[in-house]
Formats: structure tokens, sequence, C-alpha cells
């Protein structure tokens, strides 16, 4: 067998512990939904396009948008604050 | 949003799937949904957006209303754990081999990290091993003491660096460094470090001739032993977490000093409020190094062709105001005093001449500029003159290289703030013997 030594393993844990995170709505039709446009190219494009899905197929009823500065900011407190107070459910982009 | 009752769904494109997921987890909410549409989306035609809205609606309609699995949350505080022995090839090639078919490397040969090896680092701080320095992004890895030695260890570095290393691994956790962003930007965002200080000298930093490389055992070392400490620690591996299109060599290593006995002016750490005798280590969120080879003998003349380079379209910087940084040679910044001009000076002159007119950027980077820089400077047509950033104290400046007529220009990262940290070591310790508290 070949000779071997001990060694540290690199890797560092990650010590966030999971929470529960997920909530349900009973159904989407009159409901209120929230998108945050992470201003990528093209995700405004997008969220007009499935806003008018969930309206006139899903039956939703309004739907809140917040545009942020530039995908790698974070939204603004202000505009996290009218998103809580006036939608049902939060959607919010990812990628390119 | 989600951890505050509301229900919550994240819209990915498919090549950003696997950092989601990993930035979920680390966040804390690894059962939240996800509806997936093709990548990129970015580059699709309205037509094709309508088809792609039309099941990714149908998907946000089941993902919201379907009941949300049992996750197990955590009911204790977690224990800081200690990094783990395992047994590995004592042939120096066959543990490379073993390290990187684990991914625990960046490329190049390591050097093993044995128990005596991480013994001799440690004997430079009074921290205990199991204190946790920093979090680092994107994978939220805990950077206890003893983990930050160990890649200093792989790297290289000699044991005496150690508090550098601590320093810097505080230094790109703090907010304003924004490193969730740079470590996950599809953008080739290298992580920078400059010595300030003493230290640079005792640790034989090289802030002269060929500063940013190769050749110098420190300047190669320390920048690894970060890269490092970002890949193992934050967990952003090429092409997973690590998002980065190319990504560039500078992400292998990118360390420096400031050439401070060049300098006409403040160095950066004394700039940034630090005693001129004590040692720091900034953080920059690099982009790249753009050559500037000015031998005009007229400081204006330099001025304007400085100003002009650091003009282009596709310019983070731009689109979202940026912090970018200016390295001077010894010679231009000699230039520039010697014509009267203070460092703030050169900083005004540089962000009153590089102001670019946005109808240079095209499409979606014009509509992207807009958004960025609306709040700043209002409605923004094709006339307008967009700065670099912000204001002028925005962009920084160091000297550092040897004689030649070459300066550089370094842009950055999206919305990152270079930050700064002191090296702390005991009092009375002396060269080759750094203790960090």
């Amino acid at each position: 067998m070949a000779a071997t030594l001990q060694v540290y393993d690199p890797i560092a844990p990650c010590l966030t512990q999971p929470q529960k995170t997920r909530h349900s709505l009973d159904k989407l039709a009159g409901k209120t939904i929230g998108f945050i446009d992470n201003a990528k190219p093209n995700f405004n494009h997008l969220v007009q396009e499935l806003s008018r899905e969930l309206t006139v197929r899903h039956g939703v009823k309004a739907v809140v948008t917040r545009r942020k500065r530039s995908a790698s900011q974070g939204v603004p407190e202000a505009a996290l604050a009218e998103l809580v107070t006036q939608t049902d459910a939060v959607v919010a982009g990812s990628g390119d | 949003m989600a951890k505050a009752g509301k229900a919550a769904l994240t819209v990915v494109s498919q090549s950003f799937v696997n950092l989601g997921r990993a930035q979920q987890k680390a966040l804390g909410s690894p059962d939240l949904p996800m509806a997936i549409v093709p990548h990129p989306f970015g580059t699709r035609s309205r037509e094709e957006l309508k088809l792609i809205a039309a099941k990714c609606a149908d998907d946000i309609a089941k993902l919201l209303c379907e009941a949300a699995p049992q996750t197990a949350a955590a009911t204790a505080a977690p224990v800081v754990p200690r990094a783990k022995l395992i047994e590995a090839p004592a042939d120096l090639d066959e543990l490379n081999k073993f390290f990187i078919k684990r991914r625990w490397g960046d490329g190049m040969i390591v050097a093993p990290p044995t128990l005596e090896a991480l013994a001799r680092m440690l004997r430079h701080t009074r921290r205990l091993p199991d204190e946790v320095v920093a979090t680092i992004a994107p994978g939220m890895g805990a950077a206890t003491v003893e983990y930050i030695a160990i890649q200093g260890v792989m790297a290289g570095c000699y044991p005496e660096y150690l508090p550098v290393l601590i320093a810097a691994a505080e230094a790109v956790a703090e907010k304003k460094f924004h490193l969730q962003a740079i470590q996950a930007t599809t953008n080739p965002a290298a992580v920078w470090l400059i010595i300030n200080g003493p230290a640079a000298k005792w640790l034989e930093v090289n802030s002269g001739a060929g500063c940013l490389g190769p050749g110098t055992w420190a300047n190669a070392t320390l920048g690894r032993a970060l890269r490092l400490i970002l890949q193992n620690i934050g967990g952003a591996l090429p092409g997973e977490m690590d998002k980065a299109t190319q990504g560039q060599s500078a992400k292998y290593s990118m360390c420096c000093a400031e050439n401070e006995a060049a300098n006409p002016w403040q160095p950066l750490h004394v700039e940034r409020g630090f005693a001129a005798d004590a040692s720091t280590v900034t953080v920059v969120g690099a982009l790249g190094t753009w050559n500037m080879n000015m031998t005009a003998r007229n400081a204006d003349e330099v001025l304007a062709m400085l100003a002009d380079t650091m003009q282009y379209p596709a310019s983070s910087d731009y689109i979202t105001g940026g912090a970018p940084f200016v390295i001077l040679s010894p010679q231009h910044a000699a230039l520039f005093h010697a014509a009267g001009l203070s460092k703030a000076d050169v900083k005004q002159r540089l962000w009153a001449q590089s102001r670019i007119r946005a109808g240079r950027s095209k499409g979606s980077e014009f509509e992207r500029m807009a958004t960025g820089r609306r709040a700043e400077l209002g409605e923004i047509t094709p006339d307008t003159m967009v700065p670099i950033s912000e204001k002028p104290d925005d962009i920084s400046i160091i000297v550092a290289g040897g004689p030649g007529s070459h300066s550089v220009f370094v842009p950055v990262s999206a919305h990152t703030r270079s930050s700064t940290k002191a090296i702390v070591w005991s009092k009375g310790a002396a060269q080759g013997n750094f203790v960090s508290i």
C-alpha cells in the first residue's frame, strides 16, 4: 500500500441553519403578486408577460413590480416594505 | 421576503440553478421553490419571451400553491467545527491529484496542509483556531482562524503571513465590498490585495518593478491564499458558484504593496484614516488591468490620455457608478506632483475628463445605465455625459511599480467598494515575528 500522510480537509463548513421559509397560497385567483425586477436585460419584459399570463389565465387580481437599480444590488428597504404590505406572494429573478 | 412569512419564489435561468440552490442552502432557505426558464433569456425576442412566460406562469401558479415540504428547522445553535485530518497520499504528485479530484485547489501544485505546517502558522496568532473571523459568501463558509491558516499553508505562504490573511478575510466580508456579487458574477472579478505600511517591507511584499507579478514569493502566495479562502471557504468553485464567463489569470493571485517611498502624496491607508505606521490590507474587486504607456512629459497630456483610456461603454463602472482604481507609476505621480497637483486634484480631473456620452452604450446596456444612474443623474438621454463614479473621491489612486512610463487602470466589479482593514499583531512584535491579536 502506498505511503500516506495526514492532511487537513480545507473545505470550511457553512454554519447557517436551515429554517422553514416556504409558505404557500391556497389559490392564486384574487391574489396580488409582487415582482422584483432584477434589471437584467429582458427581465422587465418577462415580468410583463408573466403578469399578463398570471392575470388572464390564473385569475391574479393585481401585480406590483419594483425594479432594482441593478442585478447585483439588493432591493431598497422601502420597496421591500411595500411588497410585504401590498402583496400576497413575491417573485424574484436570478440569472441572465 | 420568505423569512417575513410571505410566499416567495425565484425565477432562475437554467445556468444559474446550481448557484441558486447553493445560495438558498447557504442562506438557510433550502426549501424555497424555483421556476426555471431557459438560459439566456436576456437575448430572446418578445415572441420567445411570450412562450417562456406561458410555461413559467404555470410553474409559478403550481409552486406557489403546492404544500410546502416538511423542513427540519434547526433548534440548537451551530457548533463551530474544527478542521479534520484525513489520510492522503504522501507522494506529492499523488497528493495533488487527490486534491484536484476533490476540487480543493486552484489548478496549481499545493503544499500539504499537515498538522505540523498548520501549527507553525498558528504560532503567528493569539486568536483561537476555532474563532470565526468572517463568513465568506456565497457559500457562507466559516472562515475560522484555522481554516484561513490551512489555505495559507496550501498556497505556500510563510507562517508570518497569517495576520495579513486574517485581515484580508475580514476585509472581503465587509458589507460594502459586496463579496456575494464579486464571487458569483459572470464578470472576471479578481480580488486584488494591496498592502500598506511597515508590514509590506517586513514581509517583503513587492511594491516596485513587476509588483503585480511574477517573481515575488509574498505577492504570489498571499494573493493565492486569498483565492483559496474564496474558493474553499466561500465555496466559489469556477463554473459552479463562481459564474465567471472566462475569469482571468489575476484570479490565481493579485497582490502588491503600495510604493509609498515613491508616492508624493499620502499613501492609501493614511488617506483612509489609518496612522502612517499602521499596516493595512485593502481588497479591491478588480476586473482587469489596463496598461497605459504614456511618455508625454506634460501633466495635462498624461491626464487626458488616462481619462480617455478609462472610458469604455461596456464598463460596470459607468453603468452603476463605480469605484475604480488607478495605479500611477512613480514617474507619472512625480510628474503630477511637480505640476502642483494634489491627489484630490488628479481625481477631480480624471472624474471630469472621463465622462462618457451615454449613447455609446447601446440597447439593453443603455437601459441598464439609465436605470442604474437615474437616482443620481436623473433621466438619461443618449447625450447625457455620465461620470465613471458618483463623485471624484470614489476613484482611488495608489502609486506602485518601478521605473517606466506605464500607469494602470483597474476597473472594478459593479457596486463593490474597496475595503481596508488593519493588520494587527502583538505589541513588540518584530520583523519575522508577526502575531495577530
